[in-house]
């Protein structure tokens, strides 16, 4: 298989690693999933997630990510290094899931189970190995959670499986102890969980938004924001990381900068309603900042960047922060984070990531 | 130095009651946990509000994240400010969330007439016509200008609930 050559950056010199990218897409012609289907569920129902509320009217992409002679963005290996690791000199790149994810709002659930394992067949032979400097994230139906953790553990002990990845919508919110056995498993097999935007107020899912379903997908988009709080407090509320406290949880896409105003409301209701939730043996931010992260894309753009900074010293970014791009999609903003002060930058890039994941800094010692 | 003040007589103050007093120039409220007293500054350390009116209730505890498994213990030692609902244990004025925030504690005492030593009458004499307990204004051990006109069960009406403020 191919392997770039040209792995960059100060890994090499001092072993520390100089960009991570926690958010990059590869895509699929969804024939490409059908082929890894059992035979029935190819030939009966082919690709099926839910979809079609909105579109997004900008086509999704980035424009210079199609690939030469055509194709889905994401979808050409080679052109995905060139762009996403090689250009930015990343040191890794967490390959996510992209529109498949929405397979965790389907009321299909066996069927949900069986795409997940046909993307991460998928994902394993055709991206996994592409590059050492790939990682990424399996998929699981959370609909069936017992499945799920089977299945995580069957695939999460690749040298490059890094983490679980659900899509941030689902039936019921995600503290729900219907799907502990995933968490179980994640922290078992010591893979953070991870929640990416997409399939919000369709399928199962509840409307997208917390006032209802949005007019257009701009107003989709901007209050995605909906399902990020309700999913975290769900998270913390329900006893996530008492239970398992050595669980990491993810939110990529959903942005960051409402996590100072959930930390901190929190933790108000929580002085006034404690006896409704004993079990939290500290205030409930506390367990936002020690378990969980937040990919800072999309990065919010005040018109003055310094307010940004500002924000992100609330929450603590040098624990919470995890450098995302969101390749190959048009929100993309590889540069578009404020100056920050090098010692905090290097965690968000970087450092971080490393500790969360795991991640050596010579990436061809993963296997 | 602590300064006495009379709260009551002691069958005034039953278990699960409390009364707020002005003491020393402060609110307290001096409670009856199951014959034990305490008293608390009637201030709810966040926002100042009278703590020892809210309500008294049991510390909801659990070792599991498990509704079932909940434990409610210590039924009536726990004091929620009427403002934001902040629990504190009256038995330490300490807060539940965080013990390091607290409300000041005040000693209790219950007293017969044969406690008190003779500083004490004095002190006593002196004060306003108010503040001597009716044991001390027509108790058999003091003078007063009048005599008693009914006998009570001594054993009880001599005890007094105080608090050194």
């Amino acid at each position: 298989m191919p392997v770039s050559e040209e792995t960059t950056s100060r890994s090499d010199t001092d072993g520390t690693l100089s960009l991570v990218d926690c958010d990059v897409h590869p895509y699929y012609e969804p024939d490409e999933l059908v082929e890894y289907l059992p035979e029935h569920y190819a030939e009966q129902q082919g690709y099926n997630v839910p979809t079609g509320m909105w579109t997004d009217p900008s086509g999704g992409f980035r424009d210079d990510a199609e690939p030469v002679g055509g194709g889905t963005p994401g979808s050409d290996p080679e052109l995905l290094v060139e762009q996403a690791l090689d250009g930015p000199g990343a040191d890794y790149a967490m390959l996510n899931a992209g529109e498949v994810l929405a397979l965790t709002v389907s009321p299909q659930a066996e069927y949900a189970h069986a795409l997940a394992r046909a993307y991460n067949e998928w994902f394993l032979d055709k991206w996994l190995d592409y590059d050492d400097r790939f990682i990424g994230s399996m998929i699981v139906a959370p609909q069936r959670p017992e499945k799920a953790a089977n299945m995580i553990r069957e695939f999460g002990d690749h040298p490059r499986i890094k983490q679980v990845l659900l899509g941030s919508a689902t039936e019921t919110p995600y503290g729900r102890p219907a799907y502990w056995p995933i968490y179980e498993a994640c922290e078992e097999m010591g893979l953070p969980v991870a929640i990416h935007p997409g399939p919000e107020g369709m399928g199962m899912a509840p409307p997208n938004g917390g006032a209802g379903y949005s007019g257009t997908y701009f107003e989709k988009d901007s209050g995605v924001i909906d399902h990020y709080i309700g999913q975290i407090t769900s998270m913390v509320a329900e006893g996530v990381f008492v239970e398992y406290p050595d669980l990491d949880f993810v939110l990529l896409e959903g942005g960051f900068t409402w996590v100072p105003t959930l930390l901190w409301r929190a933790d108000k209701d929580w002085k006034s309603l404690r006896a409704e939730v004993p079990y939290l043996e500290r205030p409930p931010s506390e367990y936002i900042i020690e378990n969980c992260y937040f990919g800072t894309q999309p990065t919010p753009q005040p018109d003055d960047p310094s307010d940004l900074v500002d924000m992100m010293e609330m929450m603590e970014p040098e624990k919470t922060l995890l450098y995302c791009s969101d390749y190959p999609n048009w929100s993309s903003e590889a540069l578009e984070l404020p100056d920050l002060p090098e010692e905090l930058e290097s965690r968000i890039k970087a450092d971080t990531a490393q500790e969360l994941y795991d991640l050596p800094a010579d990436p061809a010692e993963l296997g | 130095m602590a300064t006495r003040h009379v709260v009551c007589p002691a069958d005034e103050l039953q278990p699960g009651d409390r009364k707020i007093i002005e003491a020393g120039g402060l609110s307290v409220g001096v409670f009856n946990i199951d014959n034990e007293y305490y008293a608390l500054n009637n201030v709810c350390p966040h926002q100042l509000a009278p703590l020892c009116e809210g309500d008294l209730t049991g510390l909801v505890t659990s070792e599991e994240v498990d509704a079932e498994k909940y434990e409610y213990e210590r039924p009536g030692e726990i004091i929620t400010c009427p403002w934001h609902n902040w629990e504190f244990d009256v038995k330490t004025g300490e807060s539940v969330f965080n013990p390091h925030l607290r409300t000041r504690t005040y000693d209790v005492e219950v007293e017969t007439a044969e406690d008190l030593d003779d500083e004490m009458l004095e002190e006593l004499a002196e004060g306003d016509e108010e503040s001597i307990p009716p044991c001390q204004k027509y108790g058999a051990s003091l003078a007063g200008d009048e005599p008693p006109i009914e006998t009570y069960d001594v054993a009880v009406e001599d005890e007094m609930v105080v608090v050194y403020v």
